[in-house]
């Protein structure tokens, strides 16, 4: 046996056991399959490099070189004309027609479209999301709006959907008394009902304050006279008329739809239009989350 | 087989040479197309939203947001439509930023509003309980530099023809005017937003804090 193949053996076998002792010391789990093919892939490496070193140096000292020179040389430095290997050749020939094909077919007809990948994407989720959430139980739904309702609503709302103490919508209440006291003063048209506009001014004075103090309490007890005005609109019960108007009562899913299609604008500030943002079950899931919210 | 090329240096020589330019063709061409210039109806920055710019910069914003929404279902889900190379035309540089230690902001504009900024750069876990974001109370009350971002409209108009009105021109007159009749209306409208009485009072005595600089950024991202 040649020194080299020695040589290389000992080194191979230092290598195998510096790994040994580094997975003992680290305390490594070898019977995780990751960590037993990484562990033998380290002994492979190890062994396939110093053999393949020591085959390569043992033969640079025995082999000499023959065959027929080439007619050119440069300086004095001549070339055998020895046959391309084989392997290597036909690999070579075979990237020129890929690289043809490529050119004229491939890149022009058949290039990858990231935008078009995620396209794909969207729309094999989104089939999947319907099909699976076709008839989502009020269990699903619920927990559905919370997980949206932490990502996107509560960084203004507030993580308890309180609205940060007067930074943004209370979702533990429906509206505050000066809430409805400025929508009746300034009248109300950002959420296009179907019943359109509400103009300015429908109750004043003592009339509005008892309204507001009505609707702020949760429509609970016995409703002043000025109601009668409201609930043309909104439904004796304050539920809106089956979406033709806000509900006052509670925050339903048509309530929902509108505020995220729309944005709003009132005494607190400005919300930002979320349109399109989200599925329709996923506004169904945001309303059954804030019904749970209420105090 | 291949004897006869070698043979012939200069001819070898050319054909290097055709073979590396063909490459750098395909990567220099794309970027002449429609898809690489400015999006339809993109506005180029106020000198406001450019004095904003700066404070993202200086106050190092970038270290932890990026600015890059990618076409990938989780990342348009949270911030919105994925980002297009024709938004960026008149970042100089653009900013997108490699690390996520907080969210992307390339579209944070079109769901957060002045208040909510000011509220959360006084104090980040105010609004949001788990932040790490240290705050950045210095805004404040540090004046923001509007004649560095006005020089920069100027220049980048007349170096790159960044398509700004007739009110952008060299010289001082020129400045202060634009300063009085177009810089200080747009912060006085993100100060009445932001309902801080401090920031509102700094405005209208014709100064403008880097709070508001940056949120008028941040509003423009959309």
């Amino acid at each position: 046996m040649s020194s080299f193949v020695v040589k290389g053996l000992v080194l191979a076998g230092v290598l195998i056991v510096a790994t040994l002792v580094v997975v003992k010391q680290m305390h490594i789990d070898l019977s995780d399959p990751v960590n037993m093919i990484t562990f033998l892939g380290a002994i492979a490496i190890a062994v396939l490099s110093f053999g393949v070193a020591a085959k390569y140096m043992g033969q640079m000292k025995t082999d000499t070189a023959t065959g027929e020179l080439a007619e050119e040389n440069w300086d004095g430095i001549g070339e055998y004309k020895n046959e391309l290997p084989a392997g290597w050749a036909y690999s070579f020939l075979g990237t020129i027609i890929w690289a043809a094909w490529y050119w004229l077919a491939g890149y022009p007809l058949n290039a990858y479209s990231r935008i078009g990948e995620y396209n794909q994407e969207v729309k094999q989720y989104q089939q999947k999301f319907q099909e699976k959430w076709k008839n989502p139980s009020p269990e699903t739904l619920k927990e559905m709006g919370e997980s949206i309702f932490l990502v996107q609503c509560a960084p203004c709302h507030g993580e308890t959907g309180d609205g940060l103490s007067g930074k943004a919508q209370d979702f533990t209440h429906r509206m505050s008394k000066e809430q409805v006291l400025a929508v009746l003063k300034g009248g109300q048209h950002q959420l296009k009902y179907p019943l359109g506009a509400m103009p300015p001014g429908l109750a004043q004075g003592k009339a509005a304050e008892e309204v507001a103090e009505y609707v702020a309490n949760g429509l609970k007890g016995k409703a002043p006279a000025a109601w009668a005005t409201c609930a043309g609109c909104h439904g004796q019960d304050g539920k809106g008329n089956g979406g033709s108007a806000p509900n006052l009562a509670e925050y339903d899913e048509t309530l929902v739809q509108h505020v995220l299609k729309n944005g709003k604008t009132g005494i607190i500030g400005t919300m930002p239009s979320f349109v399109n943002r989200f599925t329709p079950v996923q506004e169904k899931a945001l309303a059954a989350y804030l019904k749970t919210l209420k105090q | 087989m291949f004897h006869w090329l070698e043979k012939n240096p200069f001819l070898f020589a050319v054909g290097v040479f055709v073979v590396i330019a063909f490459a750098g063709l395909i990567e220099i061409l794309p970027n002449f197309a429609e898809a690489s210039r400015p999006v339809k109806g993109l506005k180029p920055y106020t000198v406001l939203e450019l004095a904003g710019k700066e404070v993202y910069k200086k106050d190092n914003c970038i270290a932890c947001h990026s600015q890059l929404i990618r076409p990938f279902k989780a990342e348009t889900d949270r911030y919105g439509r994925y980002s297009l190379s024709g938004e960026y035309a008149y970042d100089r540089p653009f900013l997108w930023g490699s690390k996520r230690t907080g969210p992307d902001l390339h579209r944070v504009g079109n769901y957060r509003t002045p208040e909510w900024h000011a509220n959360h750069m006084w104090d980040p876990k105010s609004v949001v309980p788990a932040s790490i974001m240290p705050a950045y109370k210095h805004q404040f009350t540090n004046i923001a530099d509007i004649a560095t971002a006005y020089a920069e409209a100027v220049t980048v108009k007349k170096v790159f023809h960044t398509p700004y009105g007739d009110d952008i021109q060299p010289g001082k007159a020129a400045y202060e005017k634009y300063y009085k009749e177009k810089v200080l209306p747009e912060a006085l409208k993100i100060a009445k937003a932001m309902k801080n009485k401090d920031v509102l009072d700094m405005v209208k005595q014709g100064k403008v804090p880097e709070i508001v600089a940056l949120i008028a950024y941040l509003e423009r991202l959309k």
